[in-house]
C-alpha cells in the first residue's frame, strides 16, 4: 500500500521526473542536434531549432579533419582501464584489510583518505608536475595513469570496504576453523561473494577516471599521440574557426563506449548499491 | 575422537568479564550441552574452544595435549554455526568438500569422503544445488556434513537449531542424537534451549553470569539442581519457587510455613539453616495436585493441552504459582483452588539460593 499514490501525485512525480531528465540530457540533445547541422547553420541568426539539411556528415568528416581521433578515443579507454586495473589491485586488499583486521590508527587513516578526497586534482598539480618530472614520468601514458590511481583509490576503499562489511563474519569464521588461510579465505569466499561490489566499484573507479584524464592530460602529457579524447577536442578548435558539429560529433562517439558500459552494468550497479539492505 | 579439558579458563572484554575461571572435565565421546540464557557467555566458551577466540587466562587440553596456542585444524576441531555459514556461491559439493580442499587432498579422497558424508545425512541428491535452494534443515545437514568430512576430535554446535521452525527442530534434535551415536564422537553443543539440552546431553553444563553453576547429567540437574538458578531454568513449565519461613527442624526434616499459613515437614538436611530463616520452597508445576491442604490459588489462566492442564495463578500474597494437572483439569478459571505437593517432591533453597540436600530424591538413572 506505500507505493500508491493518487492522480495527482502521480502527475506531480512525472512532471518532477521530466524536469529532472531534462535538465540532465538537454545538453546532450543540444549536442546530438547541433553535430547534425552545417556549420555555418549554428550562427544563424534568429536560432531556428529545425533545418531541412541535417545530415551526419559531421561525423564523417571529423575524422579528417582530426586524423588521430580514433587513438584518442582508443587512449581514453586505455588509460582509463589501465586506472581501473591498477586502483582495483590496491583498493582490493586495503578494502578488505579496513573491513576486517584491527590496526592502529585504523579510523584515522581512513579520515585521511576521505579528506585527500576534499582536494581535487587541480589544487595538486604543479606538486604533481614536480614529482612525475622528477621520476621522469612526464610526456608518458604513467603521467596520466598515475595520478589518476592516487586520486581514485581512496573513494574505492571506502565503497568496497561498506560492501566487505556485509559479508557475513561467520563465513570467513568458518573457513578459518576449517584450516584455510587468509589470503585462500578471500580468493575463494570473499571475493566470490563480492563480485556486485566489485563490479560497482570498478565502474565508479572506470568512470573518474575517464572524467579525471582531461586536467592531467593537458598539463602532463605535450605527446600527440597519447592524448586521451577530452584533450583530442582541442583540435577541433582551429586558428580560423571552431568546428563545432564535428566536435559534438567526436565528443558523442567518445562517450559512447562508457554509456554502453553503463547500460549492461546498471542493474550490478542498483543491485550491489542497495545489497544487503534489507533480509532477502 | 578425544577428550575435553578446560582448566581455569578466564575471558574479558576490555573491562568486562564475561567468563570466571571455567573448569571442565568433558569426557571422550561425550555429548554435553552449554546451556544458560543470553549473555552468560557460553557460546564465548565454545568460541575458546574452537580457537576463535583466545582465552584470557587458563588452559585448553584435547586428548590431554595442551591446544591452547593451537590453530582450530590443529586442534581437531570442527565446528557448526548458529547461521550455517554456508558458502552460498559454491554447490553443497564444493560447500563439504571445502575443509578438504583446503587440505588439497586428491579429487578421489574427496570424492569418496564426501559420498560418506552425504550417505550419512541423506543428501546425496542434493550434491549439485547451491545452499539457496534448500529447505532450513537441509542447510543445517550441510553444515553438519562440512564439519564430519575433516573427521575431527570433537564437534563443536553452536545454536545450530535455533534458525529452525519448532518441528523441524524437534527431528533434527533426533537426528543429531543418532549421529552422536554413529559418530561416536566428543560433542560440545550450545544452547539456551533447555529441552534440546534435556534432549540430547549426556551432561549438561548450566552457565549464568560466565560461571558454572552446575554441571551434571540431565537427571542430576533435574533432581538435584546445586542452586536456584538450575532449578528454575531446567524444567518446563519452571519450578515455582514459594517463599516460606522455617519453623522448626526435626528427625523427618525441615519444618516451613508458606503463606497461607500451610506447614509442611521437608525431608532435608537442615543444618545450614535456623529457626525463623526465610527460605524457598521450590515445587515443579508437575509435582503440584490438588489437595485439600495447601497454597490457595486465584487461577488467572487455564491452558488446556488434552494430556495435562496448566494452570497459572497467584497466592494471596502474590506469589506465582504454576501447576501442571492430569488430563482437562475440572476447575475454572478465576475460581480460587488449593494445591499441594508430596514433600519429598519439594526442593528448598536458602538466602544465597543454594539447595539443602534432599534426602529422598529418585534414585538417578546411570
Amino acid at each position: 500500500m506505500m507505493d500508491r499514490y493518487s492522480k495527482l501525485q502521480m502527475v506531480g512525480i512525472y512532471f518532477a521526473i521530466t524536469i529532472f531528465l531534462i535538465f540532465i540530457l538537454l545538453p546532450f540533445f543540444e549536442m546530438f542536434m547541433a553535430s547534425l547541422r552545417p556549420l555555418e547553420h549554428l550562427f544563424r541568426s534568429p536560432y531556428q531549432f529545425w533545418s531541412d539539411d541535417f545530415s551526419f556528415q559531421a561525423y564523417r568528416d571529423m575524422w579528417v579533419t582530426v586524423p588521430l581521433l580514433g587513438r584518442y578515443i582508443l587512449n581514453s579507454i586505455f588509460i582509463a582501464g589501465v586506472v581501473t586495473g591498477l586502483t582495483m589491485i590496491f583498493v582490493v586488499p586495503a578494502a578488505y584489510a579496513y573491513a576486517r583486521l584491527e590496526f592502529p590508527f585504523k579510523n584515522l587513516t581512513l579520515g585521511i583518505f576521505l579528506g585527500v578526497n576534499m582536494f581535487t586534482g587541480a589544487v595538486l598539480l604543479i606538486p604533481l608536475y614536480r614529482v612525475l618530472r622528477t621520476m621522469g614520468l612526464l610526456n608518458t601514458y604513467w603521467s596520466m595513469i598515475v595520478p589518476g590511481v592516487a586520486f581514485l583509490i581512496p573513494t574505492g576503499i571506502w565503497l568496497l570496504r561498506s560492501y566487505l562489511e556485509k559479508i557475513p563474519r561467520e563465513l570467513e569464521e568458518a573457513a578459518f576453523v576449517d584450516g584455510a588461510s587468509r589470503m585462500y579465505t578471500l580468493r575463494r569466499v570473499v571475493l566470490p561473494l563480492a563480485v556486485p561490489g566489485l563490479i560497482v566499484v570498478g565502474v565508479a573507479v572506470f568512470i573518474g577516471a575517464y572524467a579525471q584524464q582531461f586536467l592531467f592530460a593537458i598539463t602532463f602529457n605535450q605527446q600527440r599521440e597519447l592524448q586521451p579524447l577530452p584533450a583530442g577536442l582541442f583540435e577541433f578548435i582551429g586558428y580560423q574557426d571552431v568546428t563545432w558539429n564535428q566536435m559534438m560529433a567526436a565528443a558523442l562517439v567518445g562517450v559512447l563506449p562508457v554509456m554502453i558500459i553503463f547500460l549492461f552494468l546498471q542493474k550490478y550497479l542498483v543491485a550491489g548499491l542497495t545489497a544487503g539492505a534489507v533480509k532477502e | 575422537m578425544a577428550t575435553l579439558d578446560l582448566l581455569s579458563i578466564s575471558k574479558s572484554f576490555g573491562a568486562a568479564k564475561v567468563l570466571h575461571d571455567i573448569s571442565l572435565a568433558i569426557n571422550d565421546k561425550e555429548f554435553v550441552v552449554f546451556v544458560g540464557p543470553s549473555g552468560c557467555g557460553k557460546s564465548t566458551l565454545l568460541r575458546i574452544i574452537a580457537g576463535l577466540e583466545e582465552a584470557t587466562s587458563g588452559q585448553i587440553m584435547i586428548g590431554g595435549d595442551d591446544v591452547s596456542n593451537a590453530h582450530p585444524v590443529d586442534r581437531g576441531i570442527s565446528m557448526v554455526f548458529q547461521s550455517y555459514a554456508l558458502y552460498p556461491h559454491l554447490s553443497v559439493y564444493e560447500n563439504i568438500a571445502f575443509p578438504l580442499r583446503v587440505q588439497k587432498l586428491s579429487q578421489q579422497d574427496m570424492d569418496t569422503r564426501v559420498q560418506r558424508a552425504a550417505d550419512i545425512l541423506q543428501l546425496t541428491d542434493k550434491l549439485q544445488l547451491k545452499p539457496g535452494q534448500l529447505s532450513g534443515g537441509q542447510r543445517q545437514r550441510v553444515a553438519i556434513g562440512r564439519s564430519i568430512v575433516r573427521n575431527p576430535k570433537i564437534f563443536l554446535f553452536d545454536e545450530p537449531l535455533s534458525n529452525l521452525d519448532a518441528a523441524l527442530r524437534g527431528d533434527m534434535r533426533v537426528e543429531l542424537s543418532q549421529l552422536h551415536r554413529s559418530l561416536d564422537a566428543t560433542m560440545v553443543y550450545v544452547t539456551h534451549d533447555q529441552v534440546e539440552a534435556m534432549t540430547m546431553a549426556d551432561r549438561i553444563v548450566v552457565l549464568n553470569g560466565g560461571r558454572v553453576e552446575q554441571f551434571g547429567t540431565p537427571m542430576e540437574l533435574y533432581h538435584h539442581p546445586k542452586t536456584k538458578f538450575v532449578a528454575s531454568f531446567i524444567g518446563q513449565p519452571n519450578m515455582n519457587l514459594v517463599p516460606a519461613t522455617v519453623t522448626g527442624a526435626d528427625a523427618a526434616g525441615l519444618v516451613v510455613e508458606l503463606p497461607g499459613g500451610c506447614r509442611m515437614t521437608l525431608p532435608v538436611e537442615a543444618s545450614t539453616v535456623a529457626v525463623g530463616d526465610k527460605v524457598e520452597v521450590g515445587m515443579r508445576p508437575e509435582h503440584v495436585h490438588l489437595g485439600k491442604a495447601g497454597l490457595e490459588i486465584d487461577v488467572n489462566v487455564l491452558e488446556r493441552l488434552g494430556g495435562v492442564s496448566i494452570t497459572y495463578g497467584t497466592a494471596a500474597d502474590g506469589t506465582r504459582f504454576c501447576a501442571s494437572l492430569p488430563g482437562d483439569a475440572r476447575i475454572d478459571e478465576g475460581a480460587p483452588i488449593t494445591l499441594g505437593a508430596a514433600p519429598e517432591d519439594c526442593h528448598v533453597f536458602d538466602k544465597s539460593g543454594d539447595v539443602l540436600r534432599r534426602r529422598s530424591a529418585p534414585a538417578l538413572v546411570a
